[in-house]
């Protein structure tokens, strides 16, 4: 009953991810100042019914629906949807949306053809930690993605001639360089809260906090991809379009932390 | 500058920390590749004898302990302890320059604005700190106020916590001790050297109703050779034990029969085995039954290999090997009801069950490296979250005032921000 109901509004919430993403292009070549208002709010929609999707997959599997591909892939979108639609009103940007709704509907795209199966938790995922674990890597992840849309936005603005329709809707690009630092420092702080806790449940788990499985290996390589672009931005001459490059390259870090080491790498993280 | 001088510069900057850092990103992705632990055989197989070579000539088969990666996390410490000691006198006296006006009443700031016949709303709309008032050096009224000044130690308290955190994962890794031991109830076996004896009392698999596992539970008592004390608990999966200073953890199962061995009919032997474990014949040792493996729920199909459909004894099988004089003398599956044969000798297998695999640790050093792990995530939160601005009105002539303000991060953003507040 729960699952058939989230079943429906995953398929809505798909839907209005993807007429926002449409409505987002249509603004780009029609320009008209009305209909990034309008894709907010389909946006903001679908971001509502994704929860509610979520909340009943939980209540259906009772438990997190934090544990497998499908559920992983799906919170994941709805991890980076949030994180854009945050950023989108703190720094009143509605561009942003623009480029974050296609890796949106992509990542959910990926969740609807993973497979919805409900499946028992085997005994070592039964931990309140694995919920602090995944949920935090869900807001690092969506920071990061952000980031990444940033950066995009950042690098093609140096290419298109400025312009009015451009100035009142994109900011300036030490704006667009801040805030991209916002998102990549908040997802950092995230994805060290990840760690951690994944530390903490793998020492409960298996008595080894840390054990060098690829996907550990790769979440440390992120942080530490992450944690020299903060170090150069300190540097003079580093900021703008070297921090963007280099945010880009962060984010294709956790990329195949998410599904590289799964799909090339052998480990312990096999089940999610 | 001498040379020496010039190495110790390079040494305690940034610069390096940057190198050092990207350094160690791609030797931790070469480590991550190249799958680890393996034997030359193993890496012959699947690169060529030449890669195999290499990968063992470099270490990269053992790549997180080789020299080289021990010799980069060596630089990164020193870097970070050399930085964060240095920086310790410039950041005491920055945050006393921080929390004083002196340093910015009489300059401009990163914005500034004029005119203003209450600077306290200023202050109270930029969600500044109450307001101090003081007077400039040309003796004009002044109010100062600071926001978030601990700010300016994140960086320092997140290099602080990485020091910490990769102090205590080194001086872990080097002095824990680690066993461990398995078996069915009724059992004892050593703690390694530790003068401990484990007996499992039970082993309980809960199960749900569809036949997967819920938890596995494992109670045992511990008791010491040296004093004759005896402490019992129980560990399962995700809720380790702690006893004699030491963590036990329900870390895996597997399957254990009892074999039994009969001589022309008449009783010769009897022992509990765990998959894998092996029994020389009592008046025979060269000749070794080896229990290879166990198939709770067995299926057969033509090309290939037998496998288990599921983890209940509907359909059980168990796989042995026999050898004799170190030669295979044969290898099959038996199902419950059959005996292996050779010569005078019968063996059966019987009582299929559970047995637990507990992991025994003693890391005295965890709490360090998790401690550090706390102090990281404090120091970025402060870094990024504790934003240190400043704001200051100057009365310049009765009644108007020059508010300015600057931020350490803000940029742009605080310069938005101050100019909608203050209009
Ligand atoms: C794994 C290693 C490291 C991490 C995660 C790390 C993290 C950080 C963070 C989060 C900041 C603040 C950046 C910002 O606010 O934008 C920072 C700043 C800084 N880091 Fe590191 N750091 C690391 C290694 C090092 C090392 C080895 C050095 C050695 C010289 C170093 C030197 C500095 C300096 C000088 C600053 C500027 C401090 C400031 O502006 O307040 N870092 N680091």
């Amino acid at each position: 009953m729960m699952l058939q109901l989230e079943n429906t509004l995953f398929i809505i919430t798909m839907l209005l991810y993807f007429a926002s993403m449409i409505l987002y292009f249509v603004f780009i070549v029609a320009k008209k100042d009305l209909i990034p208002k309008i894709a907010i709010l389909l946006q903001l929609a679908g971001f509502v019914l994704h929860t509610a999707a979520l909340i009943c997959r939980g209540i259906g599997a009772g438990r997190l629906p934090l544990t497998n591909q499908y559920e992983f892939a799906t919170s994941f979108a709805w991890g980076l949807c949030l994180v854009s639609l945050i950023f989108i009103f703190r720094f009143r940007f509605p561009v942003l949306g623009a480029f974050s709704a296609p890796i949106i509907f992509l990542i959910i795209g990926y969740a609807s053809m993973q497979s919805k199966e409900v499946r028992e938790l085997m005994p070592a995922l039964r931990s309140n930690w694995l919920g602090f674990h995944v949920s935090t890597a869900i807001i690092a992840y969506g920071s990061f993605g952000v980031s990444f849309v940033l950066s995009v936005i950042f690098l093609l603005r140096e290419k298109i001639q400025s312009g009015a329709f451009l100035d009142r809707h994109i900011p300036q690009r030490e704006k667009l360089d801040l805030i991209s630092y916002r998102s990549v420092s908040l997802g950092l702080l995230f994805l060290t809260f990840t760690i951690v806790t994944g530390a903490i449940w793998a020492e409960q788990a298996w008595g080894a906090y840390w054990s060098w499985d690829p996907k550990e290996t790769w979440s440390l390589i992120t942080w530490i991809v992450y944690a020299i672009y903060l170090h150069l931005r300190i540097r003079r001459g580093w900021q703008g379009r070297s921090a963007a490059i280099f945010a880009a390259i962060g984010f294709v870090c956790v990329m195949f932390t998410y599904i590289g080491v799964n799909t090339f790498l052998p480990g312990i993280h096999s089940y999610a | 500058m001498s040379i020496l001088k010039k190495i110790w510069k390079f040494i305690s900057s940034m610069r390096f920390a940057i190198l050092l850092l990207a350094v160690l990103a791609l030797a931790c992705s070469v480590g991550s590749m190249v799958t680890q632990g393996q034997s030359f055989a193993w890496y012959a197989q699947r690169y060529s004898e030449r890669t195999a070579a290499l990968i063992l000539a470099l270490h990269l088969d053992d790549a997180f302990h080789s020299w080289w990666f021990l010799l980069i996390s060596a630089f990164l410490c020193i870097n970070l302890l050399l930085c964060n000691i240095l920086r310790l006198p410039q950041l005491i006296l920055q945050y006393k320059s921080e929390t004083s006006p002196a340093s910015v009443l009489s300059g401009k700031g990163d914005i500034s604005s004029n005119g203003i016949s209450d600077p306290e709303a200023v202050f109270r709309h930029l969600r500044m700190p109450a307001p101090t008032s003081c007077r400039t050096d040309d003796g004009r009224n002044a109010f100062f106020s600071v926001k978030n000044p601990v700010g300016i130690w994140g960086a320092w308290i997140c290099h602080l916590g990485i020091l910490l955190l990769i102090a205590g994962f080194t001086l872990g890794q080097t002095t824990q001790q680690q066993f461990t031991v398995y078996g069915v109830p009724g059992q004892t076996c050593p703690i390694g050297d530790t003068g401990l004896l484990l007996t499992f009392d039970a082993f309980d698999v809960a199960l749900r109703p569809d036949d997967t596992v819920e938890q596995y539970t494992a109670s045992f008592t511990v008791r010491s050779t040296e004093d004759g004390s005896s402490r019992s608990a129980s560990a399962s999966v995700n809720h380790p034990a702690s006893l004699y200073g030491m963590k036990f953890y329900q870390n895996s199962v597997g399957w254990a029969e009892t074999v039994t061995v009969t001589q022309d009919g008449q009783f010769l032997q009897q022992q509990i085995l765990c998959t894998g474990e092996t029994l020389p014949v009592e008046n025979k040792p060269d000749l070794i039954i080896d229990f290879t493996a166990f198939y709770p729920d067995l299926v057969m199909e033509a090309g290939s290999m037998p496998r288990t459909a599921t983890g209940s004894l509907n359909n059980p099988a168990t796989l042995y090997t026999v050898y004799y004089q170190d030669q295979i003398l044969g290898m099959n599956i038996l199902m419950p009801e059959e005996e292996l044969t050779i010569d005078e000798y019968t063996v059966t297998f019987s009582d299929p069950q559970m047995y637990s695999l507990i992991q025994i640790k003693r890391d005295v050093f965890t709490p360090l490296a998790f401690a550090g792990g706390l102090i990281i995530m404090l120091g970025l939160f402060c870094s990024f979250y504790l934003q240190t601005e400043k704001l200051w009105a100057v009365e310049v002539s009765p009644g108007c005032w020059t508010v300015s303000g600057c931020s350490r991060k803000g940029g742009v953003l605080f310069r938005e921000k101050f100019l909608r507040e203050v209009s």
